[in-house]
C-alpha cells in the first residue's frame, strides 16, 4: 500500500494522465446518463411516477395505448372489483393561452381520481413547465374541439408525457374533445398478483413505458452509449496497467527475487487503481452534480447523487476487472528474467 | 561445518530438439561466514549455479541443502519465504526500486523479511546500516540521483539489513570502475565477516578474489579440481 502510494507520488505525471482519462470518460458517462434519465423523465414522468401496478389495454390495440378502447361494462366491473383501480386516457393535443398562443400538451384524464389531481369539468391542472410560457393560475386556456373554456386551477411538478407537459382534465371534457366514450386503459396498483381479463392485455409499468413511441429507441441508444463508455473505461484501465506492468517486469522480478509475494504486487496495483478511480470519480460526480444545478432549463438533465454513486461503483468494479486481467502477467514473471534484464 | 550444500546438481535447457547440459553434477560445500567466489569462462555455468543455489530457478537434478532443508523439492512459496528471510541478493546492476528513496528501499526489505522491529527501531536500523556503508547522508535520495558506486552500496545495505544467513552476489562489481569495485568488495567482506554471513559470489575480475576466502573455478558445467 505504502509502495503503491510512493509510486504515485514519484510518477505523478503518469498517474495524472490515467486519472484525467478516467475523469473525462466517467464525466462524459455521467452527463450522458443524466441526459438519458432527463429524457426518460421528459418522455414518461407521468408513468414513472405512478406506483407499481398493472396497465390493461384492449387486446386488439396491438400494444398501442392510443388505439385502445376499454369496453365500458368491463371497465365498470373492474373498478367495482378493485378498490384502487382507475380508468384513464392519454392523448396528445394542444391548448391556446390568453394570447391565442398554441401550447402542446398531453391531455390526461382519469375517471376515479385515484392517481392524478382532482379537476372538475371546465378546469385544468398543468405541468409547471408551462409557467415558463407565461401561463398562470386563473388563466383561461381553450381548445378548438372543446365548446367550453378551461380554467387553470394549479400546476404539478414534473408531469410530462412524450416530451409534452401534461394537462389533467375532466373525463367529460376529454370525451367531448376526442369524441370517444371509452377510456383507453385501466390501471390497478399493486404487484401482488396480476389479474387477467378477457379481451385485455396486461402490462407492467416498465412494459407500458415501451409502448410509448420513441421511448424505447431513445433509452436504448443512450443506455448503449453509457455502457459502451463504461466498458471503454475498463479497457483503458486494462491497457494502461498492462503497459505499466510491461515496463515494470524487471522491477517486479527483482521484488519477487528478494521475497515480495505476488499477492503484494497485485495489492499494489489495485491500490493504485482504486486511488486513481476514486479521485477521478469524485471529481466527475461532483462536477456532474454542479452541472445538474446549473444546466439550462430547456435541457432535460436528471441525475441523482444515488445514481451517480451507483454508476461510480460500476466504474470501480470494471476498472478492477481491467487492471486485474492486465495484471495476470505479474504471476508469470520469473525473478531470473529481471536479473538478466539489467537495470530497472 | 557446511551451512550450505549442493549435491550432484544438474541443470539442462532444451534448445529446440537439442538438450543442453549446463551443470553436470556439481558438488559444493559452503562454510558458515566464508566468502566463496565462483569463477570461470563465460558459459561455464557459474551464474546458473548461483541462481539455482539462491532458489531463483529450479534444478533438473541433484539437491540444494540449506540449514538441513532441501530447496529443490520445496514449494515455491516456501522458497520465497527463505529468500525473503534468510537470503540476501546483490545483482550486477543495483536493481533498486526507482520510486523509493534510500531509506524506503531498506525499510521495504525489512518489511519483506517480516522484521519484528518497531517502526522506530526499523528507522534506527536503517540509519545504522547506512552509516556502515557510508551512505547516511543520502537517506532521502532516489536511485536516479545516485552514482553507480552509491547505488551498489545501497544494494549491499538492502541485501544485509535483515541479517540473512546467506548472501548471493552475481558480479556485484561488473558495472563499476576499478576504484569503486575495490571499495564495494571491501565493504562486502567487512559486512559479511562482521555479521557472519556466508557468501557465494560470481565474478570474472581476478582483482576481486583477494577479498574472498575460497575460489572455485568452473568449466563446462563442472568444478575444476583445485590446483
Amino acid at each position: 500500500m505504502k509502495m503503491a502510494w510512493k509510486e504515485i507520488q514519484k510518477n505523478k505525471a503518469r498517474f495524472i494522465i490515467l486519472g484525467s482519462i478516467v475523469f473525462l470518460v466517467s464525466f462524459l458517462t455521467l452527463i450522458i446518463s443524466g441526459l438519458s434519465n432527463g429524457l426518460s423523465q421528459d418522455n414518461a414522468a407521468l408513468i414513472k411516477d405512478l406506483p407499481e401496478g398493472t396497465f390493461y389495454l384492449d387486446e386488439e390495440a396491438d400494444e398501442t395505448y392510443n388505439l385502445s378502447k376499454i369496453d365500458e361494462e368491463l371497465e365498470s366491473d373492474i373498478i367495482a372489483s378493485y378498490e384502487d383501480a382507475s380508468a384513464l386516457s392519454i392523448q396528445m393535443g394542444f391548448v391556446n393561452d390568453d394570447d391565442d398562443k398554441q401550447l402542446s400538451v398531453a391531455f390526461v384524464t382519469e375517471k376515479e381520481k385515484q392517481l392524478f389531481p382532482k379537476v372538475k369539468e371546465g378546469e385544468v391542472v398543468l405541468d409547471e413547465s408551462l409557467q415558463d410560457n407565461g401561463v398562470e393560475v386563473g388563466d383561461i386556456v381553450t381548445n378548438n374541439q372543446l365548446s367550453e373554456e378551461l380554467e387553470v386551477i394549479g400546476f404539478v411538478e414534473q408531469q410530462k408525457f412524450s416530451h409534452a407537459p401534461v394537462a389533467f382534465i375532466h373525463p367529460r371534457n376529454y370525451q367531448e374533445m376526442y369524441r370517444v366514450m371509452e377510456m383507453q386503459m385501466v390501471f390497478i396498483p399493486g404487484t401482488d398478483e396480476v389479474a387477467s381479463f378477457s379481451g385485455l392485455e396486461a402490462f407492467s409499468n416498465k412494459d407500458f413505458l415501451n409502448t410509448i413511441p420513441s421511448y424505447n429507441a431513445e433509452q436504448l441508444s443512450l443506455n448503449m452509449i453509457v455502457w459502451f463508455l463504461v466498458v471503454i473505461s475498463g479497457m483503458l484501465f486494462g491497457i494502461f496497467f498492462y503497459m505499466m506492468n510491461v515496463q515494470k517486469i524487471g522491477l517486479y522480478g527483482i521484488l519477487k527475487a528478494i521475497g515480495v509475494k505476488t499477492s503484494e504486487l497485485f495489492k499494489m496495483m489495485w491500490t493504485q487503481m482504486i486511488v486513481i478511480t476514486v479521485i477521478a470519480l469524485g471529481l466527475s460526480i461532483g462536477l456532474t452534480q454542479i452541472f445538474s444545478v446549473i444546466a439550462p432549463d430547456g435541457m432535460p438533465f436528471h441525475l441523482t447523487l444515488a445514481t451517480s454513486v451507483q454508476l461510480g461503483l460500476v466504474f470501480v468494479v470494471i476498472g478492477f476487472i481491467g487492471a486485474t486481467l492486465s495484471g495476470l502477467q505479474i504471476r508469470k514473471i520469473q525473478p531470473l528474467q529481471a536479473i538478466q534484464q539489467g537495470e530497472v | 561445518m557446511a551451512v550450505f550444500e549442493v549435491d550432484q546438481l544438474i541443470k539442462s535447457f532444451k534448445n529446440g530438439e537439442v538438450e543442453e547440459q549446463v551443470l553436470n553434477g556439481i558438488d559444493l560445500r559452503l562454510k558458515e561466514g566464508e566468502i566463496t567466489a565462483l569463477v570461470g569462462a563465460s558459459g561455464s555455468g557459474k551464474s546458473t549455479l548461483l541462481t539455482i543455489a539462491a532458489g531463483l530457478q529450479p534444478a533438473s537434478g541433484g539437491e540444494v541443502i540449506f540449514n538441513g532443508k532441501n530447496l529443490t523439492n520445496m514449494k515455491q512459496d516456501d522458497i520465497r519465504k527463505i529468500r525473503a528471510e534468510q537470503f540476501g541478493f546483490i545483482f550486477q546492476s543495483s536493481h533498486l526500486v526507482p520510486f523509493l528513496n534510500v531509506e524506503d528501499q531498506l525499510l521495504l526489505m525489512l518489511d519483506v523479511a517480516g522484521s519484528k522491529l518497531s517502526k522506530k527501531e526499523r528507522k534506527n536500523e536503517v540509519a545504522r546500516i547506512l552509516k556502515l556503508v557510508g551512505m547516511e547522508h543520502r537517506t532521502e535520495a532516489y536511485p536516479a540521483s545516485l552514482s553507480g558506486g552509491e547505488k551498489q552500496r545501497i544494494a549491499i545495505s538492502r541485501a544485509i539489513i535483515h541479517q540473512p544467513k546467506m548472501l548471493f552476489a552475481d558480479e556485484p562489481t561488473a558495472s563499476l570502475d576499478s576504484k569503486r569495485s575495490i571499495e564495494v568488495m571491501e565493504l562486502i567482506r567487512e559486512l559479511t565477516k562482521s555479521l557472519n554471513i556466508t557468501t557465494l559470489l560470481v565474478t570474472h575480475e581476478d582483482e576481486m578474489l583477494a577479498y574472498t576466502d575460497k575460489v572455485i573455478t568452473m568449466k563446462d558445467g563442472l568444478i575444476e579440481p583445485s590446483a
